[in-house]
């Protein structure tokens, strides 16, 4: 595995030289700080409002789940974008400049590609999600009391949604030496999940929740609520899984262009 | 150097039998079979489009052939491809590498995939950045590399984790005259205590390079040999078919054959058949001038009815004119 490694690291190393690793973490990192500080503000406003007008229920109005739950919502949409931003180079490029024939040639099997190009994926949304656990912190220097439980959970969620977005976008990017082409088919079809799901709503029942369970946006909100279910951990892990194997599949079936 | 692994079953190194490779309905290599031994440096010589870089891309395990097996080293291709690959040093016909890596952060990269262990990492990198004259540039972007550069960078990833066999596609090719002759000399080195595949379409570089020689031409091997050989029969040769009515040879002073050996170019004669009183003769010329008139003349002369004559165009001619046979040569700096 010393060569899914090497691939890691390099694709890693290029990602955080490259304009849009660079800009994309940047933009990422400020509109997240934007969402962060609107959700905190609008909360601390709709409490004080709540605590002068003594509404009934105001025990519910928790911070964890209104400021944290919805901003990690937030992020999920805004990864919808970003996701296959980081995905599309990873193989098409490769295929692209012609270096893939050259990693076919190296004593390298093709899952220790797929799984070094994977996880490198994986490490550049760890390079711009690590940075908003500091969010935390403000929290804690605010003085506000935090249910950890509720925001690990969603975060857990929302590693899940992007391992399975970038599975997506690695999938489409593995095929094509196009990386506009990888990056609008990924960005489509994460897109038709995301709207697909509105429209469920307009099925008749039971067909409404028979669709709508194959998006990873329903899946994902009951981590967001801190509800950690194995249907929904099970769901992850399938979907990502299914993309990884046609990934794999794609890799194997070398071009003869060249 | 580490020491290089001797592989069951003799002095072969590469075993390639029969085989053959299809893309979609198209064949581009049909029924191939060669060996090559431990240490041998050989060439393949074919115009573009003749399978060159197929074979080259079956022997490094790019892909697989369609029928026939290819073993290395003792190793079956198909059944151990990490295994073999290990053996294996390749450099592709056209070149990328990643523009954005320095060159050193390249061929870490690559070291560490073939496995070197992580403490001779750097004395390996070293030693192959200094042995193809790539030292020069190792902090230097790959994006920013003249092609010269890029393809002694191109060799040394080749070299690193010392593999028993180097397979080169082209390495010559876009490259000007001055690098041209710097590349050969390193291959040339290279291949002395290596086994060498080459692919060309330059008919000098093979006997510039190349112990033997295979010539492959729209998925075939046509011929094989020593270079000086093979370029000798391509360059000097021509071979002229006659037919001759030989009636009452006896009763004259000198037969066909002795006719046709006097004519001055005409090296070697081969009788063909003998039909009734026609002969068929092939004649082997040395000199590059058309001899056709001169033979008409003197068979006409000694009495002998002409019936046909003609150039018999070499099969190895065709390829042999699609093929770079001089070079300019190139004025010392």
């Amino acid at each position: 595995m010393t060569g899914a490694w090497a691939i890691l690291k390099k694709d890693f190393g290029s990602h955080c030289r490259s304009w849009v690793g660079v800009l994309s973490t940047t933009a990422f990192l400020l509109i997240a700080g934007i969402f962060f500080t609107v959700f905190l503000f609008a909360y601390s406003q709709v409490s004080l409002e709540a605590a002068r007008q003594s509404y009934e229920g105001i025990e519910g109005l928790n911070l964890t789940v209104f400021v944290l739950g919805t901003f990690l919502s937030n992020l999920a949409i805004i990864l919808l974008f970003l996701a296959p931003l980081f995905s599309m180079r990873s193989l098409a490029e490769e295929r692209r400049i012609g270096t893939l024939e050259l990693l076919y040639t190296y004593p390298l099997s093709d899952l220790e590609i797929v799984l070094g190009k994977y996880l490198a994926l994986l490490a550049k949304f760890g390079l711009i999600i690590l940075p908003t656990l500091s969010y935390l912190v403000v929290l804690w220097i605010l003085g506000a009391t935090l249910d950890l439980g509720v925001f690990f959970a969603g975060l857990l969620g929302l590693v899940l949604l992007a391992a399975t977005f970038l599975g997506i976008g690695l999938f489409f990017s593995s095929f094509t030496d196009n990386q506009m082409l990888a990056a609008g088919l990924t960005f489509a079809s994460l897109a038709g999940f995301w709207v697909g799901e509105w429209f469920t709503s307009f099925l008749p029942s039971p067909w409404d929740s028979r669709i709508a369970v194959l998006s990873p946006f329903v899946h994902f909100r009951d981590f967001s609520l801190g509800i950690i279910d194995v249907k929904d951990f099970a769901y992850f892990l399938c979907t990502i899984g299914f993309f990884f194997y046609l990934t794999l599949r794609s890799v194997e079936t070398r071009s003869w262009k060249g | 150097m580490r020491e290089k692994k001797v592989c069951s079953g003799g002095a072969g190194m590469i075993s390639v039998q029969n085989v053959s490779k299809n893309y979609g309905p198209l064949r581009v290599l049909h029924n191939l079979s060669f060996e090559v031994r431990k240490g041998e440096v050989l060439g393949f010589l074919g115009p573009n489009g003749a399978g060159k870089t197929t074979v080259m891309r079956i022997l490094t395990g790019f892909f697989p052939p369609t029928e026939g097996k290819v073993v290395v080293a003792g190793v079956e291709v198909s059944r151990a491809a990490r295994e073999f690959k290990k053996h294996i040093g390749y450099l592709p016909e056209r070149l990328f590498l990643y523009p954005d890596l320095r060159v050193e952060e390249f061929l870490d990269f690559v070291a560490q995939i073939k496995g070197v262990p992580r403490k001779e990492r750097k004395r390996d990198i070293e030693e192959k950045m200094s042995l193809c004259g790539a030292e020069s540039v190792a902090k230097r972007k790959i994006g920013h590399l003249s092609k010269g550069f890029l393809q002694r960078v191109g060799l040394a990833q080749a070299l690193l984790g010392d593999p028993a066999i180097l397979v080169l596609d082209e390495p010559t090719s876009g490259l000007d005259p001055r690098q041209i002759i710097e590349i050969r000399e390193l291959i040339r080195l290279l291949g002395r205590d290596r086994t060498l595949i080459l692919s060309t379409h330059i008919l000098p570089e093979v006997s510039a390079v190349c112990e033997r020689v295979l010539i492959l031409n729209q998925g075939r091997i046509v011929a094989q040999g020593r270079p000086d050989d093979l370029e000798k029969r391509l360059r000097d040769r021509r071979e002229v078919l006659v037919r001759v009515r030989n009636q009452g040879e006896e009763q004259k002073k000198e037969s066909v054959g002795q006719v046709l050996l006097s004519i001055p170019g005409v090296e070697s004669l081969q009788k063909l058949a003998q039909e009734d009183s026609v002969s068929s003769f092939l004649l082997t010329t040395t000199l590059d001038d058309d001899l056709r008139s001169d033979i008409s003349k003197r068979l006409v002369e000694a009495g002998f009815p002409l019936l046909e004559i003609s150039t018999k165009r070499l099969s190895l001619e065709d390829i042999f004119l699609k093929l770079v046979v001089s070079e300019e040569p190139v004025e010392a700096a």
